[in-house]
């Protein structure tokens, strides 16, 4: 302790030294935050978290049917079959699975028709497998996409993880707003196409309907009207033909709900040889409807066929059509796909298309030719980031100042409040290295993360306290008569042993929390940015009592 | 200084002076302990903390509308009126063919009963605004606690032979119900089943033969499944009688042998042109299926029917998926004859408590470090007095967050884990003090009293202060809004409870437990601390 003292009392007395302290200090402070603008270490909202299931969303495009969608489920099963830590596979055709935090925002709830699916992995315990549930995802998604994708052309399997934190839509969803839709759909394409290209990004979809050709049955008007058959038996009767209806119901005794009576024409009558329009007016010939005077008119002598293309799905987003553009993220922070498609997204489009800045990162697009304005939004888990970490800053701000205050109530002093305020905030050194350190020792990306930033917030209180208790003793050994720089020594080395041990106790409490995924970043924070504030505590905090007058 | 007793200036001081004698303290100690390890029985637990999400669906369907015609006619109105309701984040409408969707989502942290109650009055209040033909709309507001499950269970056919879909669907349904009694479930629902129905399917080719219309086998069909209830009639000396027409469709048989016409003198039953059988719902495409492993390998992919259920808000996952399990190995036997199997795909409860015990098992082993590092530096006396305090503390915070209506969750238990690192510091720089004024010459005058109450005294105002500091570094995160600033509640909410405890029970105990563990030295010699 006397060496400690002796040391604390050198260096307050060689200006030199002290400068020296000072200036080591400030570089360390300016390295470690040049290590954000340098992508040394990298930030995200949550980090991902090893599950113990994780699901495969499957969209064959619009105007498939469940048989193919099917052939896609029997497909990526079969992938799944060969991997050794799966121990079921659920596959719900047609709908979405039971929901669950992932789906509530995914709008799993709303899927229905014949084109969706959803397939649930439950894999063998975490504990008890090697593999991570977010490094297996990894691993599968190209092999799986690859082969089940092709099968029938524009299918999406999207690989879906239980979100650590809060669940959102996408890691990052591009809104895109516009009036004339088949525009939107236009820009939505090539978006889609920069996404695709960007490094990071994966499972690039455009949530809209695909366009597929359909049949229109047009009434002839004139000979309906002959034949004395109406528009709604018609309709009815085509209904009931090849959809089928309950007609009516049996009551039962001995079961729960009621018996329907369904009423439908033979698949093999019903179904068409070929997908064509002749093949159809075959269908329809055979397909009588009954006039009331008990004539029969073939449906095909009423109505002509014409091919024409579907009506897709319009999306609006608070009363303005919309499209959305999503895509995950692989293993990677969204921030720097982001910004890296942002700057494609600029240079492809600018040859149509007026494209400025409006908003933080989204653009407005103004056609060349027709001057009509679309608006791109950038969203998903990047906003929620955004304004996670934006309100984590506002937090620590607020924590700063209402530090300051308490301490000038305490020590009626600026100067004092100010030493306490620069030691505590230079525990972020800490904060950023600990990640880097972190980063080159763990197997995956060691993220700065939201809770990393309230790790720091809390560590502002912890070290504020190390600075406390060291002014607190110095000036009632300065009151009972000692010279002020000895007090700051004698203070400094006698305190010293309480800040250690505190400081030893976080450090030890918080290793625990460094090995989890999600609060791993907390843990960092608090470990190494303990380590930190002892060190400014114990040395920079003296010297910035030697120097201030308020003592 | 020396003669007068020592002044105490803090409430640091007081607490020490007032409880170092009393006999209540040991009694308030275990009354910590005590309550603490009941709220960490009864405190609901669950994985995550619940989020405060509001919002609803509007669906409303106006058949043979194409997609821009629900746009305007009725996504577009109804989105206007919804954008009046005060607190509406954002409306999403979707056209389709026949079907407007319209979601609304409201600002994360909206009450949700007010939020869902304002929903429907708004759309009750404009159903005269809804263009002509179009069907009652159904609004329905989603609510992440209930309708996220917390258990799922997988039913499967073991013999294909002995039950089929419809028999599977059935025993299902049956256990819904049986398992919808279970305490605290909330909703539960089935996918993938397949109901039982008479399908009639109809060849074309013989309908045209027969000279047949569809509509033919409508009104047939339909003249015969009537219902009607009993008559009463009463004889001339006012007795009462009943009678009524047998329900005609008593099996598949009856409608099999439904006649639709006569053709050319011979009669034509509805077996003659259409194969009636009883079935499953063949209209439905929905299915579910399972493939799962059975020793070494995978089954084939099985139909299966999942029954999820969901719990109520803020009770125990834990227990209601215990209750649902223990019901299901009831039923075990039961299910057995039937050759139905069953696997538990989801359970919540038990990831909840896995979570949970693991981050206690955590919490136990930071604290034993603490221990042992304490027991080097101070001596295992000071280090037994420190340790002693953590659990106190912990069951201060559990049973204050217990009362506030929190639950124990991941979160929950993070912040503990965060909050143990500061929660020791306070007795930590309490024991030191004492230990340092123990072997200090100065001290050697004064009673053990004296010195444990100064030595508390002393460091009162500069802990005091510097907790508060920590704990006002807490209160901002309270307003972090959006999605992550709910689902971090429980730290803004939990440290400062932990960190004020720790301080009056630092204040309380140290001295007390020190009073009875620690012993002034006799040594003369230096005024060096021992390291």
């Amino acid at each position: 302790m006397k060496f400690f003292e002796n040391l604390i009392y050198t260096i307050l007395e060689s200006k030199m030294k002290k400068f020296l302290v000072i200036f080591l200090i400030a570089l360390a402070f300016i390295g470690s935050v040049m290590m954000f603008p340098s992508k040394i270490v990298l930030a995200k909202m949550l980090p991902g978290k090893s599950a113990n299931t994780f699901s495969i969303y499957v969209d064959t495009p619009s105007g498939s049917s469940f048989l193919q969608t099917t052939q896609i489920n029997e497909c990526v099963v079969d992938v799944l079959k060969k991997e050794e830590s799966v121990k079921d596979i659920e596959i719900y055709n047609g709908m979405g699975s039971p929901l669950d935090y992932a789906g509530l925002v995914k709008g799993s709830s709303f899927k229905m028709g014949e084109n969706v699916a959803e397939i649930v992995i439950n894999l063998t315990d975490k504990h008890h497998r090697s593999e991570t549930s977010y490094n297996m995802v990894h691993r599968l998604r190209p092999l799986i996409q690859s082969s089940c994708e092709p099968i029938i052309q524009g299918t999406s399997i999207k690989m879906i993880e239980q979100p650590s934190g809060p669940p959102t839509l996408a890691a990052i969803a591009i809104e895109l707003y516009g009036e004339n839709q088949d525009k939107l759909r236009e820009i939505s394409v090539s978006i889609k196409q920069i996404l695709q290209n960007t490094q990071g990004l994966v499972d690039v979809d455009v949530m809209q309907d695909e366009i597929y050709k359909k049949f229109e049955l047009v009434i002839d008007k004139e000979k309906m009207i002959r034949s004395g058959v109406s528009i709604e038996q018609a309709n009815q009767i085509i209904y009931l033909a090849f959809e089928g209806m309950d007609i009516a119901v049996k009551n039962s005794e001995n079961s729960l709900e009621q018996i329907a009576l369904h009423l439908v024409l033979s698949d093999a009558t019903k179904n068409l040889h070929e997908f064509s329009k002749d093949a159809l007016q075959k269908k329809l010939s055979s397909l009588r409807l009954m006039n009331p005077q008990g004539m029969m008119i073939p449906l095909n002598e009423i109505v002509t066929i014409q091919e024409v293309d579907s009506n897709p799905m319009i999306m609006s987003k608070n009363i303005k059509r919309m499209v959305t553009i999503i895509a995950e993220t692989d293993l990677v922070s969204q921030v720097y796909p982001l910004l890296e498609a942002r700057t494609m997204i600029k240079e492809k489009l600018s040859d149509r298309y007026i494209i400025n800045s409006s908003h933080l990162f989204d653009y407005t697009l103004k056609d060349k030719q027709t001057g009509e304005v679309y608006e791109l939004v950038w969203d998903g888990e990047m906003k929620v980031s955004m304004d996670t970490f934006r309100d984590l800053g506002g937090a620590f701000i607020a924590a700063l100042i209402l530090i300051f205050l308490l301490m000038v109530i305490y020590y009626k002093s600026f100067a004092l409040s100010g030493i306490i305020l620069l030691g505590s905030f230079l525990s972020i050194i800490g904060v950023i290295v600990g990640h880097w350190i972190m980063d080159l020792f763990t197997q995956d990306t060691f993220f700065l993360t939201a809770t990393s930033l309230i790790g720091f917030i809390a560590l502002m209180g912890i070290s504020s306290r190390n600075s406390l208790l060291l002014i607190d003793f110095a000036m009632s050994l300065i009151k009972n008569g000692m010279q002020k720089r000895k007090a700051i020594a004698v203070a400094t080395a006698t305190r010293a042993k309480p800040i250690f041990l505190t400081a030893v106790a976080i450090i030890l409490a918080s290793t625990l929390l460094a090995s989890d995924p999600i609060f791993g970043g907390l843990g960092v924070a608090l470990i190494f940015g303990t380590i930190v504030a002892v060190i400014v505590s114990l040395i920079f905090v003296p010297i910035l009592m030697d120097n201030t007058k308020a003592i | 200084m020396q003669k007068s007793e020592y002044q105490v200036t803090d409430i640091a001081g007081k607490l020490a002076k007032a409880f170092l004698h009393s006999p209540l303290t040991p009694l308030l100690g275990v009354f910590l302990l005590a309550i603490g390890y009941l709220a960490l029985i009864i405190t609901p637990r669950e994985e995550d903390p619940q989020i405060q999400i509001s919002g609803g669906t509007i669906m409303a369907i106006l058949p043979g509308a194409t997609p821009k015609e629900i746009e305007n006619i009725i996504i577009k109105p109804l989105e206007k009126k919804i954008k009046e309701i005060k607190g509406v984040e954002h409306i999403y409408g979707m056209s389709t063919e026949n079907v407007g969707i319209v979601n609304v989502m409201y600002y994360i942290g909206e009450n949700r009963e007010e939020s869902n109650l304002k929903l429907y009055d708004k759309v009750m209040q404009n159903m005269d605004q809804l263009p002509k033909g179009t069907l009652p709309p159904l609004v329905k507001p989603f609510d992440i606690d209930i309708d996220v499950p917390i258990i799922s269970v997988a039913f499967y056919a073991k013999d294909t032979s002995k039950t089929n879909q419809i028999k599977l669907y059935q025993k299902v349904k049956e256990i819904q119900t049986r398992l919808n009694t279970i305490k605290n479930v909330a909703k539960s629902e089935i996918k993938g089943g397949h109901k039982k129905q008479y399908n009639i399917e109809v060849d074309l080719d013989k309908l045209s033969g027969f000279h047949l219309s569809m509509g033919q086998i409508v009104t047939a069909l339909k003249s015969l499944a009537i219902n009607v209830p009993d008559v009463t009639n009463r004889t001339h000396d006012g007795k009462l009688v009943v009678f009524g027409i047998k329900n005609a469709i008593e099996s598949v048989k009856d409608v099999q042998n439904l006649i639709i016409a006569q053709y050319m003198g011979s009669v034509i039953y509805l077996k003659d042109i259409a194969s009636v059988y009883a079935g499953e719902d063949i209209q439905n495409h929905k299915s579910a299926s399972i493939v799962f492993k059975q020793g070494e390998n995978f089954t084939q992919t099985t139909p299966q029917v999942t029954l999820t259920l969901s719990k109520l808000k803020g009770t125990n996952a834990v227990f209601i998926a215990e209750d649902i399990k223990n019901s299901l190995q009831q039923m075990q036997q039961e299910l057995d004859k039937e050759a139905i199997g069953y696997i538990i795909t989801r359970n919540y409860g038990e990831r909840a408590d896995e979570a949970v015990n693991e981050l206690v098992f955590h919490l136990l082993i930071s604290i034993v470090i603490i221990a042992i590092l304490l027991m080097f530096v101070l001596g295992w006396r000071e280090s037994l007095i420190v340790t002693f305090t953590v659990p106190a503390i912990l069951a201060v915070t559990i049973f204050v967050a217990y009362l506030s209506g929190q639950t124990i969750n991941r979160i929950t238990l993070f912040a503990f884990l965060l909050s143990l690192g500061l929660l020791v510091d306070a007795a930590i720089i309490v024991i030191e003090n004492i230990h340092r004024h123990l072997h200090v010459s100065e001290s050697e005058h004064k009673t053990m009293d004296e010195i444990l109450i100064e030595a508390t005294d002393e460091i009162g105002a500069p802990t005091n202060i510097a907790t508060i500091a920590i704990i006002l570094t807490m209160v901002p995160m309270a307003f972090v809004g959006q999605m992550m600033g709910q689902f971090m509640t429980p730290i803004p909410a939990n440290v400062p409870v932990a960190l004020f405890a720790s301080l009056v029970i630092a204040y309380i105990f140290t001295p007390y437990l020190a009073r009875r563990l620690l012993k002034k030295p006799q040594h003369k010699h230096s005024l060096k601390e021992e390291l």
